[in-house]
């Protein structure tokens, strides 16, 4: 399960082992996958609160004049209709409309903005962006001196408020606070659970101290089993699942991402192309009735044929049954009873449209 | 150090079985098996009645990452099977050697048993 020489290691790397956790490589690096448990760490998210490394994540720096504009040019999303301090989810496709990566950017000012991307993806996301930006705009990579915190739940409010965050920030929205110890750390209301929740950007030689204090004001560290059964409960795609070059916005009904009216952006014609005609495919959930656990890339079955095939799939802890995002034909319905062949096991379940569970990452913190 | 009574048999496919006198195993998994799945959700277990050959796949047990199956550690026929556990397979992870227990078999030939790993043999293959 552990890898792998060169695995790379967070800033934090060293404190997951003390902490007894199981290691596993991920998009190349050595990253947390449980420490107490998948199920305790994602019931401590969605009622108290959990941390998660996610150092692995490409923090990516764009500037130079007009940067914003350059990215609104290229990114799918409406980046233009954001101010300093607000954080959207965009896409970078490919010009046939595929996902080259789903990514946070931080709206700073005209000149410059910041992109979280995923681990596996952030290199080819810079190349992208190197390859199409103008003279005068820089595309930097960031990861090597920078750590990513996330700390999400309903008390999660609480615990960034004893580490010295005295804030009070909207969802989706982040703001640069000077700590005294750890110098600049880019807090944002933002994350991957459903839950509220925040994750801080801090100066990787900050990163243990930062851990260190969230931790010790209440929070379970939680690994990337959590982190994967929490944002499926939600029906976030994971990229290279349930989006990836081959599958589209459209089939992945992430058209509230994309920004239409633009003049342009890259795959942009494509996609048109493709709302327009009616995808063959969407991207729907699937609760199972029956007892198991469907996983990616399993066929879906109505009426005795193949409608489809699951990209993401697991036990949901909260509603304590097999779901799965998957792939089907624009036939099904949502509230149609299909089949999802489970090693020959044909398991029953509904069609639904997610999050398969009602957590909220707008709700305000009870502390608010 | 997962742990490894000294008093069972085992498989290198991570069962613990238990044979008392009147010629009934009792099969689970070991501790070190529920450790490596992590979070135990889901079990299928086999039929009270069924005949398994030894080594024949009889049963999943699966976590919140991955599924694994169960192989007969030996043949006979299943008189029972943990019921409770299936309702509550978080009973595999609390207690593996205990109230987790799988199913019960009766051993058709239980010079079987011999052909299985005692403690020592178990840990050696876990290299503890």
């Amino acid at each position: 399960m552990t890898s792998a020489d060169g695995g790379q290691k967070t800033a934090l790397y060293d404190q997951h082992v003390a902490l007894g956790a199981k290691m596993t490589d991920f998009g190349g690096w050595l990253m947390p996958l449980e420490y107490s448990g998948v199920i305790a760490e994602h019931t401590a998210v969605r009622t108290g609160v959990g941390a998660f490394d996610v150092s692995h994540m490409g923090a990516i720096r764009v500037h130079g004049q007009a940067a914003k504009a350059f990215l609104d040019g290229v990114l799918t999303n409406d980046l233009l209709s954001r101010g300093p301090g607000e954080v959207q989810y965009s896409l970078l496709c490919q010009d046939d409309g595929g996902v080259v990566d789903d990514l946070l950017v931080y709206a700073g000012s005209d000149d410059e903005c910041h992109i979280i991307a995923n681990a596996g993806n952030a290199l080819t996301v810079i190349d992208v962006l190197r390859s199409l930006a103008p003279a005068g705009i820089t595309v930097e990579d960031r990861r090597p001196d920078s750590a990513i915190i996330a700390v999400q739940g309903p008390q999660s409010r609480d615990v960034v408020r004893a580490a010295g965050f005295d804030i009070n920030l909207a969802y989706m929205t982040s703001t640069v606070v000077r700590h005294p110890d750890w110098g600049f750390v880019v807090v944002s209301r933002t994350g991957y659970t459903g839950e509220h929740g925040y994750e801080l950007v801090c100066p990787r030689e900050a990163a243990v101290e930062v851990w260190q204090a969230v931790l010790a004001h209440g929070a379970l560290p939680c690994g990337l089993g959590a982190r994967d059964t929490l944002r499926l409960e939600m029906g976030y795609p994971l990229h290279g699942n349930d989006i990836s070059p081959q599958i589209s916005p459209v089939t992945a009904r992430l058209g509230w991402a994309v920004g239409w009216k633009k003049a342009d952006f890259r795959g942009k014609a494509a996609l048109q192309a493709q709302k327009d005609i009616g995808p063959l495919r969407l991207l729907r959930g699937i609760e199972l009735t029956d007892r198991g656990v469907p996983r990616s890339h399993m066929a879906v079955v109505a009426g005795g044929t193949v409608v489809g095939e699951t990209t993401s799939g697991g036990f949901s802890p909260t509603l304590q049954c097999g779901i799965a995002l998957a792939l089907l034909d624009s036939s099904v319905s949502v509230g149609d009873t299909v089949a999802v062949d489970v090693r020959g096991r044909h398991l029953a379940g509904r069609v639904v449209t997610p999050p398969f569970v009602a957590a909220s990452p707008k709700d305000p913190s009870p502390a608010a | 150090m997962s742990s490894i009574p000294a008093d069972l048999h085992y498989t290198a496919e991570h069962e613990w079985l238990s044979l008392s006198a009147d010629g009934v195993a009792r099969i689970g998994i070991t501790d070190h098996a529920q450790e490596a799945l992590g979070d135990i959700v889901f079990l299928t277990l086999p039929s009270v009645g069924a005949t398994l050959a030894a080594g024949q796949a009889c049963g999943e047990v699966e976590s919140t990452k991955s599924v694994s199956d169960i192989y007969a550690p030996v043949s006979g026929e299943v008189v029972a099977r943990n019921e409770s556990a299936e309702t509550a397979p978080e009973t595999l992870n609390a207690d593996p050697y205990g109230a987790g227990w799988l199913f019960e078999v009766r051993l058709t030939d239980a010079s079987e048993v011999a052909s299985l790993l005692d403690a020592a043999g178990y840990a050696a293959l876990l290299g503890q």
